[in-house]
């Protein structure tokens, strides 16, 4: 008997049952939307959580330190931390190891963590602050993602800069987005060598002098964010394009301090942040970092665990969603069982003239696998329908809330094709039993059965 | 004329609670090609269960059963299946057709079994029914025919694999007499015209005397008469 032949007469079969087929469908169909339901959740729920910390621009910089630099909230509990291998040279963070860096496969982009000390006037407003360096790559990441008022830098070069909304309002605690547009004035202590246009006293690097420069404020943002890749370290609520931090940390006494340590060389940098072109290659640029002799750490390790976290959150869903899938497989074994009752006699009839066991079987199996593949889709459609609507539910009470919105529930298409998949499995696993039990009936005395 | 079948000391014995129901107890019969026997007997004589064993929907307990030379004791339940497809056609006294087909469905039924392709099945099964003067009611079911009716429809089943032996038992148990003759007259056509050979279950010794050209009489699971009409 050919496949064709036998899934015509299974359909033809379900046919003639039609409400009892339609009754299992919708059985399997639950079941499987339960199921497809739940994992939809946790992947849903998976890539709300690891969307937004990807977003972050958290997980692919990597923090390089020089060994000898490592500050002390760094000593402990962080993972990926330590020194370089023995025996290596105590390696220096300067731009010939930022341009090492650089060469490295997978890398993106390489820029120094600059914090520099300012004094940050407007008005009558004075405070020491740190100003932080941000390159023009931090555009619409992280923090940068949404602004209260104003916008990101123009370019690199310009005296701009950025405010967190705390800071902002600490200026001008009623109307902070006044700010924008005006001027503030930084000041800092520049040593005479280098302060542009200063008179140059090449016997005296100690010659200190004061440095002040207007910066206009384009933009407030809502978060304070944490320099790229340094979780831990003091935020900033000041933020100038990068290459301005430069400029002022080339003479800023920090620096100075690094002078008299190694004065043969040029500067050097507490921190550098590595980016990679994906959070997939954090792992191995961090090494090769670290064989360089470098200190070098990243998130990655906590975004592994997290996604260790969610798998284990799959399972558990997709457990609870199978519960409703044993009660439909057990429905299906039921209408089959039900079904070889009503067609004994039929099954008689169909040995008598030459049909196998093996013929039989397999037109059971084929019908309880239509029912399993029916229920399948049709369990997809309604698991979506009904994720769609807790999702519509759901985001209008976070949006209420203030919350933001999103996604609760993905169907990926592997869920699709393994939930249609998994039923069509679970259809002829419970169709086995009732198919063999119609393979083996005796013939004689099912053609003398009413 | 080489024996078509054959059975040696053939037993088949059944356990009914305690006590052993001997429903054949060593028959030896021969059959030729072209022959068209009556198997005689009260009911309980053990003619039905030998008709059974000889399609291949039983197993005998003991003894030999060759068709063909093949013994059917030996085969695997695929190759009985296959015995079944092609070496013989069966017609039932309560007809047995799957009441919700149709009758050209019915035909070819057995045909798709044996793997017959679907336009060579249509084309056959009309063709038989045809044949059986059932030509324009092929779309009927069962329940929509006489019981003549049904009977062509089945004995056009038995024959649609083109098989050698026919089996027939109590073909006419459920007709009127008209209708039985009719589907007598068939049957003896079947046998005389193309050569099939026919092996009739009956316990009516007037029908069997009428129509078959040899008659074997069992009782009690043992041959007590043969005899050549």
């Amino acid at each position: 008997m050919t496949i064709g032949d036998t899934v015509h007469l299974a359909l033809r079969n379900l046919n003639q049952a039609k409400l009892r087929t339609v009754l299992t469908v919708l059985g399997v169909s639950i079941g499987i939307a339960s199921l497809a339901g739940m994992v939809s959740l946790g992947v849903g729920l998976q890539d709300q959580f690891v969307g937004r910390f990807m977003k972050s621009g958290m997980f692919d910089a990597i923090t390089v330190m020089s060994p000898q630099d490592r500050p002390g909230i760094m000593a402990g509990g962080m993972r990926g931390l330590g020194a370089g291998p023995r025996g290596v040279a105590r390696a220096r963070l300067d731009d010939d190891a930022l341009r090492k860096f650089g060469a490295l496969r997978r890398v993106k982009e390489v820029y120094p963590n600059l914090r520099v000390p300012v004094e940050l006037k407007y008005e009558q407003f004075t405070e020491p602050y740190s100003a932080t360096g941000v390159p023009m790559s931090a555009r619409n990441e992280g923090a940068f993602q949404t602004f209260a008022y104003g916008t990101f830098f123009n370019n690199e070069s310009e005296n701009a800069c950025l405010l967190s909304l705390d800071l902002a309002k600490q200026i001008n605690e009623h109307d902070p987005h006044d700010l924008v547009g005006k001027q503030v004035r930084l000041t800092w202590i520049a040593s005479s060598t280098a302060a542009a246009g200063a008179p140059s006293v090449p016997d005296n690097p100690m010659q200190l002098q004061h440095a002040e420069a207007r910066y206009t404020v384009v933009g407030i943002v809502e978060r304070q964010p944490g320099p790229g890749g340094l979780p831990g370290a003091a935020l900033s609520g000041l933020m100038i394009p990068l290459a301005r931090a430069r400029d002022i940390s080339a003479v800023d006494a920090g620096s100075l301090q690094s002078l008299f340590r190694e004065p043969a060389q040029g500067r050097s940098y507490g921190s550098v942040t590595v980016k990679v072109t994906g959070p997939q290659f954090t792992e191995d640029v961090e090494n090769q970092i670290k064989e360089m002799g470098f200190m070098a750490f990243s998130l990655n390790d906590a975004l592994t665990g997290a996604k260790r976290a969610f798998i284990i959150l799959d399972i558990v869903l997709s457990l609870i969603g199978s519960i409703a899938l044993a009660v439909s497989s057990l429905g299906i074994v039921n209408t089959m069982v039900m079904s070889i009752l009503e067609r004994t006699r039929e099954i008689g009839i169909m040995k008598a003239i030459g049909g196998s066991d093996d013929d039989i079987r397999r037109i059971f199996l084929v019908e309880a696998s239509v029912i399993g593949c029916m229920g399948g889709v049709a369990g997809v459609a309604l698991g979506w329908l009904v994720g769609r609507v807790i999702n519509f539910g759901a985001n209008v009470y976070i949006q209420s809330q203030g919350g933001p919105t999103g996604n609760l529930f993905s169907l990926p298409l592997w869920l699709v094709a393994g939930a249609i998949g998994f039923a069509f499995v679970v259809s002829l696993i419970a169709g086995s039993y009732p198919a063999s039990r119609a393979a083996r009936l005796d013939p004689i005395q099912a053609l003398r059965h009413d | 004329m080489p024996a078509l079948l054959e059975t040696r000391d053939l037993k088949k014995h059944y356990r009914m609670g305690e006590s052993t129901v001997r429903a054949l107890d060593g028959v030896s019969i021969a059959v030729g090609q072209g022959e068209f026997i009556g198997l005689l007997g009260p009911s309980g004589s053990g003619k039905s269960t030998l008709l059974n064993l000889i399609a291949g929907l039983d197993r005998a307990t003991e003894g030999s059963l060759r068709v063909f030379g093949d013994d059917l004791a030996q085969m695997s339940s695929d190759a009985l299946s296959r015995h079944r497809q092609r070496n013989v056609g069966i017609v039932f006294q309560s007809f047995n057709l799957v009441s919700t087909m149709s009758a050209a469905e019915n035909v070819a039924l057995s045909m798709m079994f044996a793997g017959v392709a679907r336009p060579e099945r249509d084309r056959r099964a009309h063709e038989l029914l045809e044949a059986m003067g059932l030509g324009g009611r092929e779309r009927h079911r069962p329940p929509e025919l006489s019981g003549g009716e049904q009977q062509r429809v089945a004995i056009a089943r038995a024959l649609a694999n083109r098989p050698h032996l026919l089996l027939a038992d109590e073909p006419t148990g459920n007709l009127d007499s008209r209708t039985s003759a009719e589907i007598m007259a068939l049957l003896t056509e079947l046998n005389e015209r193309d050569g099939k050979t026919i092996m009739m279950v009956t316990h009516d010794a007037g029908l069997a005397q009428r129509y078959a050209r040899r008659t074997v009489t069992l009782l009690d699971g043992t041959v007590v008469v043969g005899s050549n009409a």
